[in-house]
């Protein structure tokens, strides 16, 4: 008797332990920040702003709900837009959420969607590396490094 | 016999030279492709007198320069700042001619911009760059003469507003006439191309 539950037992986890392997790389979210970067910003500029592509490499969509970081007070998301009369508009992105679809990538760039960065605790300089956190609803928090640079 | 043979040699030789130089002549007046749209009939850009950290800048004293004209605000997170930083890499690739090229930003927040304020702004993007601003009116007045579209955003963040405006780049050739608009998202190579031909005639 004892030979059979340990046996059932044993089997049991092998099972559990090959569908965990065999599902592990496709499902879920599989977040991935590329090239975060950022201009130089004088402390006499009240907002900077910060980009990146990010890569959505799994199943499942996911959005970006914020993020954060020592170097800023607070960080907002944003998109500039093309008005109908051909002016650079600027707003908050729709839902307070950037979507990352399954298998897509995002990219943050100059003119379109951006990080923005208020309340600077110090001047932004090239050759600075910031750290950021961003918050995924799904993936989590990814923490990156952004590369302050002239393009 | 001997004397006329070098002669033909050395014609022989000046064919490839003139070749070379009517070639050199077609590259010079090649056709100018230009990056930003042009205006066919460059009228006198309209004159304008603001206020700097220096002291007033009348736009009309810069003839003779190619003047950057651009409208923007030291708020600006994303748009101006590209712009700017975009023209001022264009002036570096330039090398000595960027001495012949101004560029003017005027403010659109003149309730945030002051003249000092505007001065460090444009600084840190390149130590020529000019900021101007005004009174509320006087902007409106410049902004119209230009068709600049600007308006406080009703969407604000955290710590201010936004405003929203026409992000083109405007080039004001020697002889004061608006010649050349540069759209949102222009590369400095593409402002510095177009920018070499203009200061070459």
């Amino acid at each position: 008797m004892m030979r059979k539950v340990f046996i059932f037992l044993a089997l049991s986890a092998i099972l559990l332990l090959a569908a965990c392997q065999g599902s592990g790389a496709a499902s879920g979210p599989a977040i991935e920040v590329e090239e975060a970067w950022g201009r130089p910003s004088p402390m006499v500029a009240d907002a900077a702003a910060f980009y990146a592509t990010i890569l959505n490499r799994g199943n499942q969509d996911d959005r970006l709900l914020g993020a954060d970081s020592p170097a800023c007070g607070t960080i907002e998301m944003h998109e500039s837009y093309m008005m109908d009369n051909g002016a650079m508009g600027m707003r908050p992105v729709e839902g307070g959420a950037i979507s990352v679809p399954a298998g897509e990538q995002v990219e943050l760039k100059p003119g379109g969607l951006h990080l923005m960065c208020l309340q600077k605790q110090s001047e932004i300089n090239a050759g600075d590396h910031i750290p950021l956190t961003l918050h995924f609803e799904n993936a989590g928090d990814i923490q990156v490094k952004v590369e302050i640079k002239e393009p | 016999m001997s004397v006329s043979k070098r002669k033909f040699s050395s014609w022989i030789l000046l064919v490839p030279l003139a070749l070379l130089g009517l070639f050199g002549i077609a590259w010079w007046l090649r056709p100018h492709t230009f990056h930003g749209t042009v205006i066919q009939s460059p009228e006198p850009a309209p004159d304008f007198t603001l206020t700097a950290a220096s002291g007033p800048v009348t736009l009309s004293n810069f003839r003779g320069k190619v003047v950057l004209l651009y409208f923007g605000y030291t708020f600006c997170p994303d748009v101006c700042p590209t712009t700017l930083a975009n023209a001022g890499r264009a002036l570096r690739l330039l090398g000595d001619q960027a001495d012949e090229v101004q560029l003017i930003m005027v403010s659109v927040d003149p309730e945030r911009d002051t003249p000092e304020k505007l001065e460090e702004y444009v600084k840190h993007f390149d130590p020529s760059f000019i900021g101007v601003t005004g009174t509320p009116e006087e902007i409106a007045r410049v902004a119209a003469l230009y068709g600049i579209y600007y308006e406080k955003s009703e969407e604000s963040v955290a710590t201010g507003y936004l405003v929203n405006h026409t992000a083109t780049l405007m080039v004001v050739d020697r002889e004061g006439r608006l010649k050349l608009v540069f759209p949102f998202g222009v590369t400095a190579e593409e402002i510095a191309d177009d920018l070499h031909y203009i200061l070459r005639r």
